[in-house]
């Protein structure tokens, strides 16, 4: 492919507008308040960016494959619910509560790909169904109530959760988390023979079946890989924060596909990417965070946050139809 | 020389008898045409062959040796290529990605799905594919398949098809939905691949290219195999009646008294 048209298909891209518009964003915001640039300004934007960023990579994957997940909020509050309970109550060694935590996330991410790929009940219903589970299931076993605080540093709370300054910048290791992650993803999806078949099922489940590619093995696999990640989000914010709250991570499903799919991926499977997502995560988190220091009022956020979101999905489909027009 | 032969195949959904001991032979370059009205067990036949589903009873050789095609992979791997009209390419994947789907060129190949692709050759193959199956209009392999016209897909998935150097090559309906020049291509396809020896599948609705392109014609009603012919000992109408399963000998006289 001529230089010249890589470029020109790059800019019409999906990651590349929001990317324009996440720069136009932050100017915005820049210019609106001068504490938006502050180094504690950036620094609690990039504390809270993984915790949601990291369930939005999973999310990523299995949309591009053509599935969903509306459990992950639940699963970000349950699985540090679980695992706290275990030591606090239970007296259980860390690292084998955590264990717990995993073999849970694995569970209940394989019962969705499942019930999705071997019963035939769209991914929709299924996850409804698995978020009222397990948020409930979350409630029952802590009665409603938030934990005791977490009161046992330890190996595995630096290592999630674990802080460090550079300059007046002071970083959580969850970024590493998120850094490293991306890149795996970015890598699977565009470089790897499993994103060829991610992409391939997700865009053409028969035709991706008829060249011999295991779709529901995937499918169910990337189920597991979201619940996974969710977890793991749930553990690195209860740890940042020393609590676990039953109600902990309500609402992030929405808020997690808004950022996918603001990024450029579809919805409806086929395309999907990990740059997009990035940025996306980004400008979902520069957005709830610049509205507040712009000053709009703490009830009004998600009117602006919805609008936001539908001026970009807006934007992308025009940008869409104007290339299937060229 | 045989090159697949099927015994006795029987597949039921539910109450439904979608293939009654059905029986075929395919020689080794040859073209078949398989005939037969909705819902004759047409598809149902060749997703049998193609691993979609595994049959009730019956057998399947592949050069006289018994087999058992368990999914689509097996049939691959036994040189089976099935292309259906709507369900053989992903869209939004580009062509060079399409003509290698489930068969990625990879390095470091232990990685198993994790394996890296190898984009460089993977592109050099595509294009030489693309420039040794003639396709008119010059194709770019990085170009995605959602901007190729339904006749370009369909040289696309038949070319993969050949590609594998596929002994069988079963085309479900390939020319349903082309325009009149891209029919024309796709029937030239089937012509050369058979010249190139592989053995030909074809499912249609179009008589009049069976006549074209064909050496032998089956025909099918209701899960069985009603009426095997060689193209050069009947005609339309013949072919025709023995479809619909209409007594049409009355006609057939008269229009040849004619
Ligand atoms: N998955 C299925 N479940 C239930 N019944 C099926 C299934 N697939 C096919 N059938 C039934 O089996 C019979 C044969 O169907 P098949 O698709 O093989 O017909 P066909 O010859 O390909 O027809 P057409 O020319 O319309 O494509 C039909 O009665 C159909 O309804
Ligand atoms: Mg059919």
């Amino acid at each position: 492919m001529p230089v010249g048209k890589r470029r020109s298909s790059l800019i019409r891209s999906p990651q590349f507008s929001s990317f324009i518009i996440l720069v136009v964003l932050l100017a915005v915001f820049a210019v609106a308040d001068a504490n938006f640039l502050s180094p504690l300004n950036i620094s609690n934007m990039m504390a809270f960016l993984p915790e949601l960023g990291i369930i939005a990579l999973g999310m990523t994957l299995l949309l591009t494959a053509g599935e969903f997940d509306l459990s992950v909020g639940a699963v970000f509050g349950l699985a540090p619910v679980v695992v706290m309970l275990l030591v606090q109550n239970g007296g259980v060694d860390i690292g084998v509560a955590l264990m717990a935590g995993l073999v849970l996330c694995i569970a209940i991410g394989a019962i969705n790909g499942l019930i999705v790929t071997k019963i035939g009940i769209s991914s929709f219903l299924v996850t409804l169904s698995m978020l009222l589970v397990v948020r409930g299931a979350a409630l029952y076993i802590t009665q409603g109530f938030p934990l005791k605080s977490w009161d046992q540093p330890g190996f595995f709370v630096t290592l999630l959760a674990g802080s460090f300054n550079i300059g007046s910048f002071r970083f959580y290791t969850s970024l590493w988390w998120f850094i490293g992650l991306s890149l795996f993803a970015i890598y699977i999806l565009r470089y790897a023979k499993l994103g060829n078949w991610i992409s391939a099922i997700g865009s053409n489940r028969n035709a991706a079946v008829a060249r011999g590619v295991p779709a529901d093995a995937v499918k169910i696999w990337l189920f597991i890989a979201t619940s996974v990640l969710a977890g793991l989000a749930g553990m690195i914010s209860a740890f940042r924060i020393s609590a676990a709250s039953p109600v902990a991570g309500t609402g992030y499903e929405l808020e997690v596909i808004a950022m996918v799919v603001v990024g450029g991926t579809a919805l409806t499977g086929g395309r999907g990417t990990i740059l997009g997502t990035i940025v996306g995560a980004l400008m979902l988190r520069a957005i709830r965070n610049g509205i507040v220091l712009v000053g709009v009022p703490g009830l009004a956020y998600n009117i602006f946050v919805g609008l936001i979101i539908l001026a970009m999905l807006i934007l992308h489909a025009l940008l869409q139809k104007n290339a299937a027009r060229s | 020389m045989e090159v697949l032969r099927l015994q006795n195949l029987q597949k039921s959904f539910g109450s439904v008898r979608a293939l009654k001991n059905a029986s075929l032979t395919l020689r080794e370059g040859e073209v078949v045409a398989l005939l037969g009205d909705n819902g004759a067990g047409k598809s149902t036949l060749i997703k049998a062959i193609s691993g979609v589903f595994p049959v009730d009873r019956g057998d399947i050789f592949v050069r006289g040796e018994k087999v058992s095609i368990r999914s689509t992979r097996d049939a691959m791997d036994l040189g089976i290529e099935t292309i259906h009209q709507d369900t053989s390419l992903a869209p939004d994947l580009s062509i060079a990605r399409n003509l290698f789907l489930g068969r990625e060129p990879v390095s470091f190949g232990w990685l198993g799905v994790f394996a890296p692709l190898d984009l460089a050759k993977l592109r050099k193959a595509a294009s030489e594919l693309l420039k040794r199956v003639g396709i008119s209009k010059k194709l770019d392999a990085d170009a995605l398949v959602s901007t190729l016209s339904g006749g370009e897909r369909q040289s696309i998935a038949i070319s993969r098809a050949m590609q594998f150097a596929a002994k069988v090559i079963i085309l479900d309906e390939p020319t349903n939905n082309l325009g009149v020049e891209e029919t024309h291509g796709v029937l030239r396809f089937v012509k050369e691949v058979r010249d190139a020896g592989h053995s030909v599948l074809l499912i249609t609705h179009n008589i009049h290219h069976v006549f074209q392109v064909a050496d032998r014609i089956v025909v099918m009603r209701r899960g069985e195999i009603v009426a095997e012919q060689t193209v050069a000992d009947t005609d339309l109408l013949t072919v025709e009646s023995i479809i619909t399963g209409a007594d049409m000998s009355a006609l057939l006289k008269e229009a040849r008294a004619k």
